[in-house]
C-alpha cells in the first residue's frame, strides 16, 4: 500500500488522542476516588448510586425518628414510675384511715397528704415532652388536667376548645418504609378523665379524710376508694408494660439500621469507587505506552529522502 | 526535414516536457500539507512518428494532459460517512452539555433536593407544632422547586444554544453550496474544450462537498458538462445547474412539535424540511433538540405535575401532594390551599401563602385535631414509597431521568468514536491514493532533471554538430 507523509503524521495525532485521552480518564479517577464521575462514564451503575444514596439519607431519618421516640418512650416510663409510687401511697394511706378508730385529727393530717399527692399527679399527667403535653391527644398546646377548689378533675374542659370524644391522639414514630410504631397520647386512659380513675378516687378520698360532720359516712367512703386506687394503680401498670414492647421494637429497628447502612454504602462503594491500585498502574502503563509511540513517531516523521540527496 | 534540425526539435520537445513535469512535481510539492489536495501527474506520451526509408521514426515526446491521481468512489463514500461522523459529533457535543445540567455530585442535584424533601416532612410528622420544623418544610420544598425550575430553564437554554448553532450551520451551508455553484461554472467552462481537467477546481469542489456533507447530509452526482447536483433530504435540489437554492431559519409555530424553535426551510414552496435530514450535524442538533432534550423536559415537567403542581390541562386533577395538603389543616386552621403553585417544571413554586406564614401548612387532617394532629404530614411523608410514576416512586423517576441523560451521552460517544475510526480509515485510503509522498516526489525530481539535463546535452551536442556541418562547407 502506498504511504504518504500526511498518513504517517495524521496516525501518530490519532494515536496521541486516543493515549491522552485515556490518561485523561485515569487521572480523573485518581483525582475523585470516583469510578463514575458523571451519568455517561456507567448509567446502570449512576442509578444504582443514586438509589443507594436515597437509601442512606433514609435510613438516618429513621434512626434520627427512632431515637426521638425512645426518648419519649424513656420519660413517659420514668413518668408513670413516680405516678404509680405516688398512687400506692394513696392507697396505703386510704387502708390505715379506713380504720374507725383514727381521729379525725390523723384523718385531717392524712387529708393534707393526699391533697399533696393529687396535686403531685396532676403535675405529672400535665408532663410535657418538649413544648408538648404528652398526655393531651391532638391538643398537645393545652394541659390535658386540670382541678377546681373541690379537686373536681378535667380533662380538656377549658374554652375555647372541646375535647373531641373521637380524638384519641397517638405520637406516630416512623421506623421503616410505611412502618410506624404508635405510643397512645390520650390522657384519659392513664388516668381516667375526671369522673373515674385515679383523679376521681382521690376526690372521693380527700373529701372521705375531711367528712368531720358525719365519721361514719367518712369512714365507709375511705374505704370504698382503697380497691378502685388498686385497680388505678393496675392501669397505671399495664400502660408501662405497653411501653415495654414498643421500646424493645425501637431498639431491635436501630439496631438493624445500623448494620444495615455499612452495607448498602458498601454496596455503592462497589459500584461507585475507583480500584486506585488499578487506576494507578493503568495510568502507569498508557504513560509508558504515549512516550514510545512520542519517541517512536520522533524518528519517523523528520526524516526524508530530502535529508539525503546531495 | 534533416535529421539534425529534427535533434533539435526532439531536444526542444524534451526540454519542454521535463520542465513542464518538473513544474508538476513542484504543484505536487507544494501542495502536499493542503487540505483536500489531490496528487497531479503528467501524461506524456509519443509524438506520431514520421515514416523513413528506414521505418517510422519516432519524433519525441509531447505532453497531453494533467490529470490528477484519485478515487472517484471513495469520494461519495466520505461524503455519507462524515455526514454520519458529523451526526454524532453534533449529538455528542450537545448532549455532554445537557449532562452537566444533571451533575448530582454537588449536592444540588434531584437526588439531594427530594431526599431533604421528604426527610422534612417525616420531622414535621414527630413534632407537628414545631415553628423551626415548619420553616425547614418551607425551606427544603423551595429549594426543591427551585432545582427543577433551573434544571428546566437549563435544558431550555441548551435548546436555544442548538437554534444558535443551527441558524450558523445554515449560513454555512448557504455559503457552500454558493462556493460549490461557482466553482460548477469554472469547471464547465474549463472543461468546455474537453481536452483539459480543471484539476484544482474539481480538489475544491470536493472539498466543499465533503464539508457540506459534514453539516448536513447530500446526495450529490455530475452531470454531463461536469457540473454537480446537490440535494438534501427527500430530493431538495440545493445545486442545480447554475443555480442555487438557498436554506432559511424561520422560527417553528405551533402546533408544530418543534414549535418556537428554529426550523430549516427549502424555498421551493417554502416547505419546512427539518424532519426530512437523517444525518450531518444539522440532524444531530436537531434529534438532540427536538426529540432527547424535549423528552428530558416532558419527564421533568411530569415529575413536577405530578408530585407537585398539578396538570394544566386537567386542573381538577391535583398533585398527589397538593391533594392531600389542601384536605388538611394547617395550625391557624387553614385549609384548602395549595402546597405547590405553577402548572410544571418551568414555573413550580410554593404557594407565597405557606412561605409568608408556615403556620398555614396542614400538618393535621381534622380541624379539632391541631396542633398535635400530624397524620397529614405523615402522609405526605409517606409519599416518598408511593408507586406514582409509571410504577416507580418519585425518587426513582428522578433516578431513571439521570440514568437516561447518561445512557444517551454515552451511546452518543461510542458512535461517534467507531464513526471517526471508520472516516479516519477512509481518509487513509484516499491519503494512500491521492495523497503526495515527499519522497517519491524527491525522486521525480531527479527523474525529470537528469532527463532534462539529457536533453540539454543532446541540444548542445546537436548545436556542435551543425557547427561542423557549417564550418565544412566555409
Amino acid at each position: 500500500m502506498r504511504i504518504t507523509q500526511n498518513m504517517m503524521s495524521n496516525l501518530f495525532v490519532r494515536n496521541i488522542q486516543k493515549q491522552t485521552e485515556a490518561m485523561l480518564q485515569r487521572q480523573e479517577q485518581l483525582v475523585s476516588q470516583k469510578r463514575i464521575n458523571r451519568p455517561s462514564d456507567d448509567p446502570g451503575g449512576m442509578a444504582r448510586v443514586l438509589d443507594g444514596r436515597s437509601t442512606l439519607v433514609a435510613i438516618d431519618q429513621y434512626v434520627e425518628n427512632i431515637k426521638q421516640g425512645k426518648s419519649r418512650l424513656e420519660i413517659t416510663e420514668m413518668t408513670l414510675a413516680q405516678v404509680d409510687d405516688l398512687v400506692q401511697q394513696a392507697r396505703k394511706l386510704a387502708e390505715v384511715n379506713s380504720d374507725a378508730e383514727i381521729t379525725p385529727e390523723q384523718r385531717a393530717l392524712a387529708a393534707e397528704k393526699v391533697k399533696g399527692i393529687y396535686d403531685h399527679v396532676m403535675q405529672l399527667a400535665n408532663s410535657r415532652f418538649g413544648d408538648r403535653y404528652m398526655f393531651a391527644g391532638y391538643q398537645t398546646d393545652r394541659a390535658p388536667f386540670a382541678r377546681n377548689a373541690n379537686y373536681n378533675a378535667t380533662y380538656h374542659d377549658s374554652p375555647p376548645a372541646t375535647p373531641d370524644p373521637a380524638d384519641t391522639g397517638s405520637f406516630q414514630i416512623p421506623i421503616a418504609d410505611n412502618v410506624k410504631v404508635s405510643v397512645d397520647a390520650d390522657g384519659r386512659n392513664y388516668f381516667g378523665d375526671g369522673a373515674t380513675g385515679v383523679f376521681f378516687e382521690l376526690q372521693k378520698l380527700i373529701n372521705g379524710l375531711e367528712n368531720t360532720t358525719d365519721p361514719a359516712a367518712g369512714t365507709a367512703a375511705i374505704r370504698t376508694t382503697v380497691d378502685p386506687l388498686e385497680a388505678a394503680h393496675v392501669q397505671i401498670m399495664n400502660k408501662r408494660s405497653e411501653g415495654s414492647p414498643k421500646l424493645y421494637r425501637l431498639e431491635a429497628s436501630e439496631q438493624y439500621w445500623t448494620h444495615f447502612k455499612p452495607m448498602v454504602m458498601e454496596a455503592m462503594g462497589r459500584d461507585e469507587d475507583a480500584d486506585i491500585t488499578r487506576v494507578a498502574v493503568e495510568l502507569n502503563n498508557l504513560r509508558t505506552a504515549y512516550e514510545t509511540s512520542m519517541a517512536a513517531a520522533a524518528k519517523i516523521i523528520q526524516r526524508g529522502l530530502v535529508d539525503f540527496l546531495g | 526535414m534533416t535529421q539534425l534540425f529534427g535533434l533539435l526539435s526532439i531536444g526542444a520537445g524534451a526540454l519542454l516536457s521535463q520542465q513542464r513535469a518538473i513544474s508538476v512535481t513542484g504543484n505536487n510539492i507544494a501542495n502536499v500539507n493542503t487540505p483536500g489536495y489531490s496528487r497531479q501527474r503528467l501524461n506524456m506520451e509519443t509524438k506520431l512518428p514520421m515514416d523513413t526509408p528506414v521505418g517510422p521514426v519516432g519524433l519525441g515526446v509531447q505532453t497531453t494532459t494533467v490529470e490528477r491521481v484519485y478515487d472517484r468512489f471513495l469520494g461519495v463514500q466520505m461524503n455519507n460517512e462524515s455526514a454520519s461522523l458529523g451526526r454524532w459529533e453534533a449529538q455528542k457535543g450537545a448532549l455532554e452539555r445537557v449532562e452537566v445540567v444533571f451533575d448530582e455530585s454537588g449536592g444540588y442535584g434531584l437526588n439531594q433536593t427530594l431526599s431533604d424533601f421528604w426527610n422534612s416532612w417525616q420531622d414535621l410528622s414527630m413534632n407537628p407544632s414545631g415553628t423551626i420544623e415548619r420553616s425547614v418544610v418551607a425551606a427544603k420544598s423551595q429549594a426543591l422547586a427551585d432545582a427543577i425550575r433551573q434544571k428546566y430553564a437549563d435544558l431550555e437554554q441548551a435548546q436555544a444554544d442548538i437554534d444558535a448553532a443551527v441558524t450558523s450551520g445554515v449560513e454555512d451551508i448557504n455559503r457552500l453550496t454558493a462556493e460549490i455553484s461557482d466553482l460548477n461554472q469554472k469547471i464547465a467552462s474549463t472543461e468546455s474544450g474537453g481536452t483539459v481537467n480543471a484539476n484544482d477546481y474539481r480538489d475544491r469542489r470536493d472539498l466543499a462537498l465533503k464539508q457540506l456533507s459534514e453539516i448536513i447530509g447530500i446526495n450529490s452526482f455530475e452531470d454531463a458538462d461536469g457540473r454537480v447536483v446537490v440535494s438534501v433530504g427527500s430530493g431538495r435540489v440545493l445545486v442545480e445547474g447554475g443555480n442555487t437554492y438557498a436554506l432559511t431559519t424561520p422560527t417553528a409555530l405551533a402546533p408544530a412539535t418543534n414549535a418556537g424553535h428554529v426550523d430549516i426551510e427549502w424555498p421551493g414552496a417554502p416547505v419546512p424540511i427539518s424532519s426530512e435530514i437523517t444525518s450531518g450535524k444539522m440532524a444531530g442538533w436537531l434529534q438532540t433538540r427536538d426529540t432527547k432534550i424535549a423528552g428530558y423536559m416532558r419527564n421533568l415537567d411530569e415529575l413536577a405535575q405530578t408530585l407537585a403542581t398539578g396538570d394544566p390541562i386537567r386542573p381538577l386533577t391535583k398533585s398527589s401532594v397538593n391533594t392531600l395538603h389542601a384536605a388538611g389543616f394547617g395550625l391557624d386552621g387553614s385549609t384548602g390551599n395549595d402546597f405547590f403553585i405553577g402548572s410544571g417544571a418551568a414555573d413550580m413554586e410554593v404557594n407565597p401563602l405557606i412561605l409568608a406564614d408556615p403556620n398555614r401548612i396542614a400538618a393535621a387532617s381534622a380541624a379539632g385535631a391541631v396542633p398535635g394532629d400530624a397524620r397529614n404530614a405523615a402522609a405526605i411523608a409517606d409519599l416518598r414509597t408511593a408507586l406514582t410514576m409509571s410504577g416507580g416512586t418519585f425518587d426513582d423517576a428522578a433516578n431513571v431521568l439521570v440514568s437516561q441523560v447518561g445512557h444517551d451521552v454515552q451511546e452518543a460517544k461510542s458512535y461517534q468514536s467507531h464513526q471517526a475510526d471508520m472516516l479516519a480509515y477512509l481518509d487513509n485510503y484516499r491519503e494512500s491514493v491521492s495523497g503526495v509522498n515527499l519522497d517519491e516526489e524527491m525522486v521525480n525530481l531527479v527523474k525529470y532533471q537528469a532527463a532534462y539535463n539529457a536533453a540539454a546535452k543532446m541540444i548542445s551536442m546537436g548545436d556542435e554538430m551543425l557547427n561542423s556541418l557549417m564550418n565544412m562547407v566555409r
